[in-house]
């Protein structure tokens, strides 16, 4: 018994040695697009931009800011597939892409995303505590959205 | 060495059920064309539209507006995806979750199998803004089997797409424009149905009577 066990843990140990080797382009910035950026086509004020960049760029640009863990795989694998999901819902840096109709349906869903407490992700902000949105945070980034969805519609 | 192997097989436990949170609660595929059941690929005519005689509004579109009209009438039909549309909503209308994920695959799979190659100028590009959207409702709908609260809020979203897609193209059978006004924290909410009996698919059994009709399609 004791054999079989440490024989698998050599193998698992081996297969996770392997599997460093597998690193995928990351996510990030190639600079061309940044008229698209939703910064570039509303005024965001500061506090916003902050509130953005901390809770919610990481997954939802083309900018990642990765921790140093994300240099070990598997959790590399997971990480990059929670961005490329992230990224296909909303990504803020290609905003000036969506029709303008994209764009109400799209702040209506962060709204209520962000009401529900359903983003940013729990486990995100498990490991990033300073990505958690504190109620007056969730009240900024909410007003500003609902002041910019005038402009929208 | 034990305790190598050992924390090794926790961290194996760890990382796959990690795994599992994410493929339930979210799309599996990064293309939209893997997820849902498969639709034709090139269809020049919408399902329902059958047997319809090959005029030349479908060979020369030289003008813009006329042509445009004919081509709508003759090629072009939003009936396959409201009638879907309108299976999501008898589903939710009964507190059915899983009934309504699937009526939605099938919506969002009438959406990607309408041709708007049928259309041409302003009404083309109507049609695609709006499936567009759509779309993504229609697959948040679907994907969300397990959690009637989401698919409702994007109902609301779904429903409006709806609606616009009536007033631009029109509807063959008789519809009714319904709303909630409690929905959403009073907000308030639309939805179409067939039937001039109110069955409110925002809170289902809990308050089925809740609405009135607005207007008629």
């Amino acid at each position: 018994m004791k054999r079989w066990l440490k024989r698998i843990g050599i193998i698992l140990l081996i297969i996770l040695v392997a599997i460093q080797f597998y690193q995928p382009d990351r996510n990030t910035e190639t600079g061309l697009s940044a008229s698209m950026k939703i910064e570039s086509l509303y005024n965001v004020p500061t506090s916003v931009k902050n509130i953005l960049q901390n809770s919610c760029y990481d997954c939802h640009s083309n900018n990642t800011n990765y921790p140093w863990y994300a240099n070990l795989q598997p959790i590399r694998y997971f990480l990059d597939g929670h961005i490329r999901e992230a990224k296909q819902e909303l990504n803020f840096d290609e905003w000036g892409s969506y029709s303008g109709r994209m764009q109400v349906s799209k702040l209506d869903r962060i709204t209520k995303q962000v009401e529900n407490g359903e983003m940013p992700l729990a486990s995100y902000t498990l490991i990033n505590r300073d990505a958690t949105l504190s109620d007056t945070e969730k009240k900024e980034l909410i007003n500003w959205i609902n002041a910019i969805k005038l402009k929208d519609e | 060495m034990k305790k190598i192997i050992f924390s090794f097989v926790v961290l194996g436990f760890i990382l796959v059920s990690c795994n599992q949170e994410k493929k339930e609660t979210t799309p599996t595929s990064v293309e939209p064309t893997v997820t849902t059941e498969p639709a034709p690929e090139v269809v020049t005519t919408s399902p329902l539209v059958t047997d319809v005689p090959v005029s030349s509004a479908t060979t020369e579109n030289t003008t813009g507006e006329n042509a445009d009209k004919v081509a709508t009438a003759e090629k072009f039909s939003i009936q396959q995806i409201v009638n879907n549309y309108l299976s999501v909503k008898n589903a939710l209308a009964k507190d059915n979750a899983s009934g309504a994920a699937k009526a939605s695959k099938t919506l969002y799979a009438s959406f990607k199998a309408t041709d708007a190659n049928a259309l041409v100028g302003k009404n083309k590009k109507t049609f695609v803004e709006i499936a567009e959207v759509a779309k993504e409702h229609a697959e948040h709908i679907g994907d969300n089997g397990n959690n009637i609260d989401h698919q409702r809020e994007h109902f609301v979203m779904l429903s409006n797409d709806m609606n616009d897609l009536i007033k631009t193209f029109g509807s063959t059978a008789k519809l009714y424009q319904d709303f909630c006004p409690m929905y959403d924290n009073g907000k308030g909410a639309y939805w179409i149905s067939e039937s001039k009996e109110i069955k409110n698919p925002y809170y289902g059994a809990s308050m089925s009577t809740c609405g009135s009709v607005k207007k008629t399609y």
